[in-house]
């Protein structure tokens, strides 16, 4: 392939002939061109017959012997141009004849013996050879390590450089995160989280400054120090002084605790407990973070202790110290602190008396309400006039060409406050916690119609709902009683099996009565669910008995049943402190005895005397088994 | 946001704040609680000359919507109702090389507010340019919102409390418009009606308040 596309390139005399003369005219005399035989001549002429070496003998010889016939012809036509080379050639035939001569004296061996010569041995001393080896490799070898000794220290050099050194590396690492602005010759930064909607008051500047004076002065740069470098390196080239009441950790500390113990028991380890240290050997990313959350704190805290003040609430809220006290529900309370703790006092725990739950998801809750407020501040929604104002809400600002009218318009100024949405969210926190409580323990205490409760995966911060289901097990699929309690801020919605909706306040024992009413409802209707299906019938059922023992809470509830042949009745009354009662009546009784009052049998089917049957002898896993028994041995009996 | 009917009622031989007296009591026997004052304005812009084709432009608020301005249209065959916010004023006052006000044609309807269960009872004095014109009755029936529906119950209770001079059919603007859903504008629209009426009054019918 290398060869098509190779180019050829042929080699030539040029066709002109040398000049010879020129003229004054300037016309040129050319020399005539040689002749074959001069030109031959003048070519063996070059040719160095005495230069020529053992290797390419043999070339020669064989380009003589070609040329013997040349020379002939060339001696006949002029000797002159060939002299030397005949010369030459006569020498070396002289040459070639000793040798001839001597070869064939030689190959008699007569008088002429070829005998290889002896070369002397070179003397080689494994000792010797193995010593200038090593020396060589040593050459070798240093010239590699000096090269890599050099590599080494020129990358450590810059490897400290860009760690520690650059003061202006670090600087551009800065500005990538957090506001920097020069003022004359310092360099002040932000933190405050103003550029992002936040309307506190409080600066959170920092200065920025070269760290130069940290440096330890020995450290040679040619010592690598490959593992004691990088220990003492994290104090970086740059330092950021922060102020003093923005140092150490803080955070929201949200409590719920019933009654009002402990109504003094401020932190005492807060602000301005010692000049706070600055720690050094935070780097200043962590500082600045810190920094930034304690600012955050404070506005959050700031913020709910202005509506605490401001709010008109049926029970005053509380400001002492770094507390805001609410009342959530009668009784419990709802405990906002700012805990600031400055630097260093890592070994004492803040709170050693762990008196409630700190409620990290009430904590996250008033993170998240602070961080909606700023989000609002700055991102106004779209689209709006250009010549319009900025702030009003997208509902306000449609207000206008959809003609709202002045209710609408005044609901839209009512806008919660965060400490109002936090403390819906406790009071709903604690609604949720006594709807499980009160629901767990029914669900322990009563054990023969199962109640089983299910609360949605789905709910808000201010709403949830369970789903409880009533049934007896082993008849789950006769009947089941649902109930869907929606659990609000201050109130339980529940909606029962016929869609009756009630309605309850935050006491937890409201519900737990509705439970238990709901309970003997379920076991009425089970029991004539149950008859239905023995073929025995309901006579009559009553939700809310007038008659009997008057009941602390609710209404006994009751039914009647009848055997399908009629001559056997079962009375149920289920009442939620007595629990169950079952009576049974004969009709017309089995024996009949004529007496003075009733002469003839058939006044017995008026109906006799109801006898109670004690439920708790009789067999069977619970009161549906049992009744389905009672009924079983009743009708067979007939 | 209601149905809201618009009826004049005549002074007959009263001056002004006696009617609204008479009224105020007669629907405060029916056991309405005052609610505050309203107040529905009209200003009437006509397109400069050099405009060509002239047109008048109706620039109306209602204080039942103090977030919304109302403007109408006229040009020749059409009207244009818009509903806008506050900004629509300034806007005009732009324009004033284009669009200029009369001063003496500016309509105001002012008075008590009245709250009656479901209905809402204005009893506005008319003043064309500070002249008292006559006296207008607003009720709006707030739960419902298309007119038909509750038209006979409103006929009803305006006649209860206006007596004869009740109206006996629904407002010209309304009539084609029964069965639609009504809207806000459609208030503004009755009151420019009116407001019409009472400025192609002579000047001598309105008594002096």
């Amino acid at each position: 392939m290398s060869y098509n596309s190779s180019v050829n390139i042929s080699v030539e005399a040029p066709i002109e002939n040398q000049i010879q003369e020129i003229t004054y005219d300037g016309t040129e005399i050319y020399q005539p061109p040689l002749t074959l035989s001069e030109s031959l001549a003048k070519y063996a002429q070059k040719i160095d017959f005495s230069k020529t070496t053992e290797v390419d003998i043999k070339k020669e010889e064989a380009e003589e012997a070609k040329s013997d016939a040349d020379n002939k012809d060339a001696l006949q036509s002029s000797l002159w141009p060939w002299d030397s080379a005949r010369n030459k050639l006569r020498s070396a035939l002289q040459e070639v004849c000793v040798l001839a001569d001597v070869l064939a004296i030689a190959k008699d061996k007569r008088y002429l013996i070829l005998d290889s010569v002896q070369q002397e041995p070179l003397e080689t001393k494994p000792m010797v050879q193995i010593y200038a080896r090593k020396k060589a490799l040593q050459g070798a070898a240093n010239v590699l390590l000096t090269g890599a000794e050099k590599l080494k220290t020129s990358q450590n050099e810059a490897a400290r450089n860009r760690a520690t050194l650059d003061f202006h590396i670090e600087l551009l690492r800065l500005r990538q995160n957090w506001r920097l602005k020069k003022v004359s010759n310092t360099i002040i930064g932000d933190l405050s989280y103003r550029t992002a909607g936040s309307k506190y008051l409080q600066t959170g500047t920092f200065e920025v400054t070269k760290a130069e004076d940290e440096e330890k002065p020995g450290s040679p740069p040619t010592s690598p120090l490959p593992a004691g470098s990088a220990p003492s390196k994290p104090a970086s080239a740059l330092r950021v002084s922060i102020p003093s009441e923005l140092q150490g950790v803080a955070y929201i500390e949200v409590l719920c605790q019933k009654d009002q113990e402990d109504l003094c028991s401020a932190n005492i380890n807060l602000l301005g407990s010692g000049p706070p240290p600055s720690n050094p050997d935070m780097h200043w990313q962590q500082k600045l973070e810190a920094a930034q959350n304690v600012l955050f704190c404070k506005e959050l805290f700031n913020q709910l202790a202005k509506e605490a003040v401001q709010l008109q609430a049926p029970v005053p809220h509380m400001v002492v110290g770094n507390q805001i006290m609410a009342t959530v529900l009668p009784g419990i309370q709802l405990i906002i602190g700012l805990c600031h703790s400055t630097t260093g006092d890592k070994k004492q725990p803040n709170p050693p008396p762990a008196k409630s739950e700190h409620d990290h998801v009430l904590e996250h809750s008033l993170h998240q309400l602070l961080r909606e407020v700023h989000h609002r501040n700055t991102h106004h929604p779209f689209p709006h006039p250009a010549t319009g104002p900025l702030g009003p809400s997208k509902k306000r600002m449609m207000a206008g060409p959809m003609a709202a009218d002045r209710y609408e318009l005044l609901e839209m100024t009512k806008s919660e406050t965060l400490l109002e949405q936090i403390v819906k969210q406790a009071q709903h926190f604690i609604m949720r916690m006594r709807t499980e409580y009160v629901l767990d323990t029914i669900a322990k205490e009563v054990k023969d119609p199962l109640i089983s409760s299910h609360w949605n995966t789905l709910n808000s911060p201010t709403q949830s709902c369970v789903k409880i289901n009533i049934s007896t097990h082993g008849y789950d699929a006769l009947c089941r009683t649902p109930l869907v309690i929606h659990v609000g801020e201050k109130s339980l919605k529940c909606i029962c099996r016929d869609g009756k909706v009630m309605n309850m306040s935050y006491e937890p024992q409201e519900l737990r009565d509705l439970i238990f009413c709901h309970i003997n409802q379920h076991q009425i209707l089970a029991v004539q669910a149950l008859a239905k299906t023995m073929g025995w019938q309901a006579l009559g059922n009553s939700n809310h008995l007038g008659t009997g023992s008057v009941e602390p809470l609710g209404n006994a509830s009751s039914c009647l049943l009848s055997s399908p042949t009629g001559d056997r009745i079962i009375a149920v009354r289920c009442e939620p402190q007595a629990g169950t009662q079952v009576s049974v009546a004969h009709t017309p009784r089995t024996d009949f005895f004529p007496s003075r009052l009733v002469t003839e049998k058939k006044w017995e089917h008026l109906g006799g005397q109801f006898r109670d049957v004690r439920l708790e002898k009789m067999e069977g896993r619970n009161f549906l088994h049992k009744m389905e028994l009672l009924m079983a041995s009743l009708t067979s009996n007939s | 946001m209601g149905v809201t009917i618009l009826t004049q009622f005549p002074t007959e031989n009263r001056t002004g704040p006696q009617t609204i007296d008479v009224l105020s009591k007669r629907i405060s026997a029916l056991g309405a609680s005052q609610q505050g004052q309203f107040l529905v304005d009209c200003e009437t812009y006509t397109s400069a000359p050099q405009l060509g084709h002239q047109r008048i432009v109706h620039v109306l608020h209602n204080s039942e919507q103090p977030a919304t301005v109302f403007s109408i249209l006229e040009s020749g065959t059409k009207t244009i109702p818009l509903a806008t916010d506050g900004l629509f004023d300034l806007l005009m006052m732009k324009m004033s090389s284009f669009y200029t006000s009369k001063k003496q044609t500016k309509a105001e309807s002012k008075g008590p507010r009245f709250e009656i269960g479901d209905f809402c009872v204005k009893l506005g004095t008319v003043t064309i340019s500070s002249n008292f014109k006559g006296i207008l009755v607003e009720v709006e029936y707030r739960p419902c919102v298309v007119p038909v529906m509750c038209w006979d119950l409103m006929k009803e209770f305006l006649q209860g409390f206006l007596g004869l001079s009740g109206p006996t059919n629904p407002p010209a603007y309304l009539q084609n418009r029964m069965q639609e859903i009504y809207s806000p504008l459609d208030t503004v629209h009755q009151y420019l009606e009116h407001f019409t009426m009472f400025r192609k009054m002579p000047g001598g019918v309105g008594m002096r308040p």
